[in-house]
């Protein structure tokens, strides 16, 4: 695991030079989509709002999930494609003592890293705005558990996005991947609007994707968590594990005839 | 008396010994069964067309490529059980650039050497060696993109050293570099050889192989043809003595019959090209001027290795 560590500090090099373009899609981002669906949007939800909380309220801690989810998505698609396909950066690593299982755990663990550095940064900044704004979004300490928690999610949905690019031939397909599976989760999970009001099996098959559980996750770290919690976070550590060795195998296989 | 050689830290074996070593890909045989033997401290070469097998038999040096049958041994260890053992003794010179763009030079050495868990004072100072024995001092704090290529094929070099190995593989090390750069590499790696490390290295022009390897094997089609030092392959296989005739179509279809008889052997490599081998230049020439056929030009050349490979295959080196 030593080479896992090491695959991790060439990211953590390679990023600090560029830390601050990421600063963009992950930070600036998520904070665009509070403003405007947050306080545009929620201008038009009734007093109340949803479950006794303001819709800025609502929807803050959910995108604190999604921004690792596209954290890490990007980082384990285009990234890590252009490493294997373009730069041979792995052709290189593995004529050393780190082998191809190594390099897939190392960007594994980078990824959740950049989820959990930026998304840190978020909840820094919701805590910040809530507290400017008299709309407390983090009422919990619990919160203190949720960079580590945007660590798994961001490993979980590394898996998946390693997944996809070990599968794939030719950079333009990863469209699909954010089309079909990314944006459908991003608007599916209960971030933008509770799913349980909607129709069966509207709610039962939310359950069984990831990012469901991750904002529930956070939503309920961030405001004081019920027991319940446990589950999702089980349910993350679960389908994380079931996964995680299957990219490697197929990475393997490529960089190794 | 018991001979046997231990390896560990007190004996550096820095040998290759290969038996029936194959490799196929789904239908396609791409090695089908070679043996070799790399002495330590000697520059060994595979000298081949492209698509003779010899990227992947270094691929399967240095492990990344799994053989599908034989035997391989890399500084004593076989590599069906031992690949990462092995990985700490070499060094590996691959034939893209695959060095980190958004690095500068010396980050990118100090990078992989933490792969081998050097200590980072070690790297630092091997990287300065380094960069120094690769005349690339100069651009220590450049970046990648600033190089040209021929600096980036010394910075892989001197990547593929960072572990100071035993054995350093190379495969295709000057191509696609202007003469100059491929003089400077041929210089550096002569200066390896100096120092008593073992390098293997692949290509495909006749000249590197003749001036930088002590031994070579020529493959050809997944298989290795022939063997030995440059001189014993070219005397095994060729005359000493190449004339070259150049001349229109109908000169050289003229000029055969007399060449035929006084040559030892004749090769044709295009419709105006006639190659002839000999021990005594000076008697063919007389023949081919009493032929009366007007040849256009008539170049005079010792015989070397794209000689041999051509009188093994029937088609020249570089296609």
């Amino acid at each position: 695991m030593r080479g896992a560590f090491r695959v991790w500090q060439r990211n953590v090099t390679i990023f600090r030079k560029f830390w601050i373009s990421g600063l963009f899609p992950n930070f600036i981002e998520p904070l665009i989509y509070l403003a405007a669906l947050g306080l545009g949007l929620g201008a038009f939800i009734q007093q109340g709002g949803i479950s006794g909380q303001s819709y800025v309220q609502y929807i803050g801690p959910g995108l604190l999930a999604s921004n690792a989810m596209f954290a890490a998505s990007f980082e384990s698609t285009f990234n890590t494609f252009v490493k294997l396909r373009f730069d041979k950066i792995y052709d290189g690593i593995i004529t050393t003592p780190v082998n191809a299982e190594d390099v897939i755990a190392g960007e594994y663990l980078w990824a959740g890293t950049r989820a959990a550095l930026y998304g840190t940064g978020f909840l820094g900044m919701l805590i910040a705005l809530g507290t400017a704004f008299g709309q407390p979004l983090v009422t919990s300490w619990w919160a203190l558990l949720i960079p580590p928690m945007l660590l798994a999610i961001g490993i979980m949905f590394s898996v998946l996005g390693t997944l996809f690019t070990s599968l794939i031939e030719h950079i333009d397909l990863f469209a699909y991947y954010f089309t079909l599976v990314v944006t459908p989760l991003f608007l599916f999970s209960g971030i933008f609007f509770p799913v349980e009001n909607f129709p069966a099996p509207v709610p039962q098959v939310a359950w069984f994707t990831p990012l469901y559980h991750a904002v529930n996750v956070c939503r309920e770290l961030a405001t004081g968590p019920s027991v319940g919690v446990l589950v999702d976070v089980a349910w993350i550590f679960v389908f994380t594990a079931a996964l995680a060795l299957i990219p490697v195998q197929i990475m393997r296989r490529r960089l190794i005839g | 008396m018991n001979t046997e050689r231990t390896t560990g830290p007190l004996t550096r074996d820095s040998t290759l010994v290969a038996r029936g070593l194959k490799k196929s890909y789904s239908g396609f045989e791409a090695v089908k069964g070679v043996d070799f033997r790399v002495s330590g401290g000697e520059c060994f070469g595979f000298l081949g067309p492209n698509g003779a097998g010899k990227t992947t038999t270094m691929k399967m040096i240095y492990g990344a490529v799994i053989p599908t049958g034989g035997e391989l041994a890399v500084t004593g260890l076989d590599v069906y059980h031992h690949e990462r053992e092995i990985k700490r003794r070499i060094g590996v010179v691959p034939q893209e650039n695959n060095l980190d763009d958004e690095l500068k030079v010396e980050e990118n050495l100090l990078i992989y050497g933490r792969y081998y868990d050097l200590p980072s004072k070690l790297v630092l100072r091997r990287a300065e060696e380094l960069l120094d024995f690769m005349q690339l001092s100069e651009k220590a704090e450049a970046t990648v993109e600033q190089l040209s290529g021929g600096m980036k094929r010394r910075l892989l070099i001197a990547r593929a050293l960072i572990n100071d190995p035993e054995i350093v593989v190379l495969d295709e090390p000057t191509t696609g570099l202007d003469p100059q750069a491929r003089h400077l590499v041929w210089d550096r790696l002569r200066a390896l050889t100096a120092e008593g490390k073992t390098l293997v290295l692949t290509t495909h022009y006749m000249e590197e192989a003749a001036r930088l390897c002590d031994r070579l094997v020529i493959m050809e089609g997944g298989r290795i043809i022939a063997g030995g030092t440059p001189k014993e392959l070219i005397e095994e296989h060729v005359s000493p003595q190449v004339l070259e005739f150049r001349a229109g179509h109908d000169a050289i279809e003229a000029l055969l019959p007399a060449v035929e008889s006084a040559a030892e052997a004749v090769e044709r490599t295009g419709d105006e090209v006639l190659l002839a081998y000999t021990q005594d230049a000076d008697a063919l020439l007389d023949e081919v001027r009493k032929s009366g056929v007007d040849v256009k030009n008539t170049v005079y050349r010792q015989a070397g290795l794209e000689d041999v490979f051509l009188r093994l295959t029937g088609r020249s080196l570089i296609e």
